[in-house]
């Protein structure tokens, strides 16, 4: 303040000028300059104590004043608790929401990457091969590290019982890229990482507490992974985890697997690369557009498609998820502008309500700064209870978000609420609180106090201004709501088709787990057959159960595929035969998963190694390469492969099945029985089990019997089918849940601030009612009186609500499932449903007003 | 000063003060110890003020919006605030002063038969 600097200004001056010149007076009466002095300084008083004080004079004046403009503030909002809670809880909604999912917002979208300059790290999407990797990382120019990694599950033995981890193998340079530092020890070099290099193993640090027991000289030790012994050479830190993979522990492809490692058309393994200093996205594109045509000139034969797309890595990590969470965002912004137009309403009306009070203050001499002071007060105070309230329905909101996130979002755990979370609280609610609560304050300040002491109370038909702006909020926060409630109306729709989507099996009380054959000592394709047969027979020995083997099972998240050729057809050129999904079986898979057989005939027993090749295709797959002809008989064998072609004849067609989830769409498959395929990754198998009723028990038995057969099997991923089914709609579950949950509170908000702008219109207008039924107006025409305003809010609302939903929901087209964001009948039931809510918020006000007595009314104010 | 001197001063009645102010400004703007030597002076040297606490008052009144100060030039030539009365403060003297004289009168008539008692 002003004045109270330019006053505290040289006190200390003023007040040693003033001692001076009373020592000059005593001098004057005759004493010595000491002696007057001395008296000076005693008349003054204690300097200090006098500074204090005067400075005391100046130091409360605001805290005074505003203390008074909140005590005073406080007494208004406890005078009327039912405009004080619905206030709060409007805006505690309000913000609530938007801090919740602004809290997911910065935890995946915003917060950095856990690694060293996460901003240079991109991904190559395509997967690609050891060989491939090596010839980028060595020709590369845009690069300064990269490196490649696949997580294959693997059996580790050293505990008590057999346990499935995770192994990830990798290339020299994988983790130097990702900045990882070992905690002990240190990682692979490059001259280790090399065909026939020596076994060596890098854990990670929930590994080195879990199995072995957090020594600090692990280092050096031995450990068996899949069978064969790795030294430990380091040991990671627990901040290090992978972007999206996840592994126990880290070995060397080229080491671990020679054979596979050198195969240039494997493609399979993840890359990440370190953008030089300086290297844009598109400078590293077109090096690997050269690196990509020269690989295709030099192998034609495997790389002529190469297309290596580069994403950043933050791009590629939450690029699922980002159109919906900012869809969510969107819509919980509406949420607020709901819940903020509804606050305006609500402060308006307490304004218009209390305008006697404010002139008869302006006529009393108040300024009009402090009374605009006094009403923001009151709305500022408002805001931040609301603000509050919402931090606990924030903090409730968030834990409920992340109790049911989706899959996707569960890569990136940081979600938490963060100071900048409550700093966004904070704004939007003061914000709130000081543009809306300066509305009627302006408008009051504005009134002419003559006026406003002249409407004393008896005003016939309310203030036009008010009730025009109260109509063009109730109007907004109309259309607002339509839009949210189309959006959540499309996004129901879409879940509900996928929901009802067959999935082409029947996921009732079948059970499914991973087993994996150890290379060690289920080299040999026979081993592997004898040990599938034997375990089928001992699991459909069990009372009540139906047990069979896939290698892929539906919804498991893995998927093989082989370029096939189709005998007769006229050649294709090697590299571009087309590709079918590619599935092994065992055991009678098509019954146990009710998967129908169109034409053909199933599999028998009889299918067995040393028998002709026969295979079973999909629907899809006749469809699109038999359009004309009958499958069945056909001759189809995999692309590429050397040796004595294997021509394999279709028996049998059956129905498509949702292989990658429900909303994807079905490639052609081809099943062949797992004892005639000569391949090498068919170690792996799902078991699929039908039981009368799935309870944990039956795991316990299928583990004993796999057990009996080979007590150093892992088993991993059990899972019902039914909770696969769960998982693959889990995200569009979440979209739409939060949709309709927003969706919901839009509607709530809009109908109570609609209704409460009704209620206080037509409680205005009692008297004005009370004359019109006085002269004779039938109850009738009292309802249509109040209902016109009411079927204006509806009609304008309405109207541009869906001027703004069809403008907007083209937005959430990529969250759709077989919707049109225009769906009419969305659009239709919407309309309706709001209609029928502002008639209905009218409608109660309305027959309020129609019971007026007369005699009442006219003596009303 | 001797103790007797001392003896025969009184101390101000709490809140009296700023009324002394208010009157001795109504001649003009002056400064901080000319307005002490002014009541002091005024009063026949009977009104004791301890002068320090003129200050707080002179603030208070400023802060009430009663008085106001500006940077002036004392006689012998040096800088120093001068108050002086606004038409607020000049309203605010009128109030004070019958309040006070409401004030003494009442006491004054409560006073009188005890002394005529003493008399007689």
């Amino acid at each position: 303040m002003n004045l109270r600097k330019r006053m505290l200004e040289n006190l200390d001056q003023d007040i040693r000028d003033h001692i001076e010149m009373e020592t000059q007076d005593n001098i004057e009466r005759g004493m010595s300059p000491e002696e007057a002095h001395y008296a000076a300084v005693r008349k003054f008083g204690n300097v200090m104590r006098v500074e204090e004080e005067t400075r005391a004079v100046w130091s409360f004046i605001w805290i005074e004043e505003l203390v008074a403009d909140i005590r005073f503030g406080l007494r208004q909002l406890c005078k009327s608790p039912g405009f004080t809670t619905v206030a709060v809880l409007t805006l505690a909604l309000g913000i609530g929401a938007n801090t919740a999912i602004f809290s997911v917002i910065n935890g995946v979208l915003l917060s950095p990457l856990p690694y060293k300059n996460p901003q240079q790290l991109v991904v190559i999407k395509e997967h690609d091969s050891l060989p491939n990797v090596m010839d980028i990382q060595r020709q590369v120019r845009a690069f300064s590290q990269g490196g490649g990694i696949n997580v294959e599950p693997m059996d580790y033995t050293g505990g008590t019982e057999p346990v499935q981890v995770h192994v990830g193998l990798i290339n020299a340079g994988f983790l130097e890229t990702l900045g990882a530092q070992p905690m002990l020890g240190r990682i692979i070099s490059p001259g280790e990482d090399v065909q026939g290099g020596p076994r060596l193993v890098m854990v990670s640090n929930h590994f080195w507490q879990n199995y072995l027991g957090s020594d600090p000289h692990a280092v050096g030790n031995t450990i068996h992974v899949d069978g064969k012994p790795y030294t430990v050479i380091g040991v990671m830190p627990a901040s290090f985890t992978l972007p999206a993979e996840h592994a126990d522990v880290f070995v060397s492809l080229m080491v671990r697997d020679p054979r596979a490692g050198a195969e240039r058309d494997l493609h399979f393994m993840h890359t990440y690369w370190r953008l030089k200093a300086g290297v844009t996205l598109a400078q590293a594109q077109a090096d690997m557009a050269a690196i990509d045509r020269r690989l295709a000139e030099q192998y034609p034969a495997e790389e002529k498609e190469r297309k290596s797309q580069l994403v950043p890595l933050h791009e590629w990590l939450v690029g699922d998820v980002r159109p919906a969470l900012l869809v969510l965002f969107g819509a919980v912004g509406l949420v607020l502008l709901i819940a903020c137009a509804n606050f305006a309403s609500l402060l308006m009306v307490r304004a218009f309500a209390g305008r006697q009070e404010w002139a008869i203050r302006a006529a009393l001499g108040a300024g009009r700064g402090r009374l605009i002071r006094k009403a923001l007060t009151e709305s500022v105070l408002l805001s931040i209870l609301g603000g509050a309230a919402g931090l606990l329905f924030a903090q409730l909101g968030t834990s409920m978000l992340l109790a049911m996130k989706p899959e996707e979002l569960a890569r990136l755990s940081g979600i938490h609420m963060d100071t900048r979370v409550l700093l966004f609280v904070l704004v939007v609610s003061v914000l709130t609180g000081i543009m809306f609560g300066m509305a009627p304050v302006w408008i009051s300040a504005r009134a002419e106090v003559a006026e406003g002491l002249k409407e004393s109370g008896r005003s016939t038909t309310g203030s036009a201004m008010g009730r025009s702006i109260r109509g063009i909020l109730g109007t907004s926060e109309l259309a607002v709501a339509l839009v949210l409630l189309v959006g959540a109306g499309l996004l129901i729709k879409g879940f509900s088709r996928l929901r009802s989507m067959n999935p082409g099996f029947n996921s009732a009380n079948v059970m499914t787990m991973y087993l994996q054959l150890p290379t060690t000592r289920y080299s040999e394709i026979p081993k592997r057959t004898q040990f599938r047969r034997e375990l089928l027979t001992r699991l459909n020995s069990l009372p009540g159960v139906q047990a069979a083997m896939v290698s892929d099972i539906p919804l498991g998240g893995n998927y093989v595929g082989h370029r096939f050729v189709i005998d007769g057809r006229p050649p294709v050129a090697v590299g571009g035969e087309p590709e079918a999904q590619t599935l092994l079986v065992m055991g009678n898979y098509f019954p146990v998963m009710q998967i129908p057989l169109h034409a053909g005939r199933d599999f028998t027993p009889l299918d067995r190694e040393g028998q002709p090749l026969v295979a079973i295709v999909n629907e899809e797959m006749a469809r699109e390469f038999f359009p004309h002809e009958d499958p069945i008989g056909m001759r189809i064998r995999w692309a590429g492969a050397t040796g004595l072609p294997r021509w394999m004849t279709v028996i049998g067609v059956v129905g498509d099945v949702k292989h990658s989830g429900l909303n994807q769409p079905t490639d052609p498959a081809v099943y062949t029985p797992f004892s005639q395929s000569d391949e090498a990754w068919t170690r792996f198998m799902t078991l699929a089990i039908r039981a009368q009723d799935a309870s944990p028990g039956l795991v316990e038995q299928v583990k004993k019997q796999i057990w009996s057969l080979d007590g150093q099997i892992p088993v991993g991923d059990v899972h019902a089918m039914d909770e696969l089914i769960a998982v693959s709609l889990a995200q569009q579950r979440f979209n739409m849940l939060l949709l309709g949950i927003f969706a919901a509170l839009a509607l709530i908000l809009a109908a109570v601030g609609i209704y409460g702008a009704m209620a206080y219109a037509a409680n205005q207008r009692t008297h004005e009612i009370g004359i019109r039924t006085a002269l004779g107006a039938q109850r009738s025409d009292v309802l249509r009186l109040v209902m016109r305003d009411g079927a204006k809010i509806a009609l304008f609302g309405i109207a541009s609500g869906i001027v703004g939903a069809l403008a907007l929901t083209h937005l959430m087209a990529s969250l759709l499932f077989e919707v049109k964001p225009t769906d009419p009948a969305t659009f239709a039931a919407v309309a309706i449903l709001l209609a029928f809510v502002v008639l209905a918020a009218c409608y109660i006000p309305a027959r309020r007003a129609m019971r007026v007595d007369p005699m009442v009314a006219l003596r009303y104010q | 000063m001797s103790t007797k001197e001392q003896r025969e001063r009184i101390e101000l009645l709490q809140g009296t003060l700023d009324l002394l102010i208010l009157r001795t400004l109504l001649l003009g703007p002056v400064h901080g110890h000319a307005i002490a030597k002014a009541i002091e002076f005024n009063s026949d040297e009977v009104l004791q003020v301890e002068q320090g606490s003129l200050y707080p008052a002179l603030h208070r009144l400023i802060r009430r919006g009663w008085i106001l100060a500006e940077e002036g030039t004392s006689e012998n030539n040096r800088r120093a605030k001068f108050y002086g009365l606004t038409p607020k403060g000049r309203r605010q003297l009128v109030i004070e002063t019958s309040k006070w004289e409401k004030l003494a009168g009442a006491i004054a008539r409560i006073l009188r038969p005890a002394k005529q008692g003493g008399e007689s």
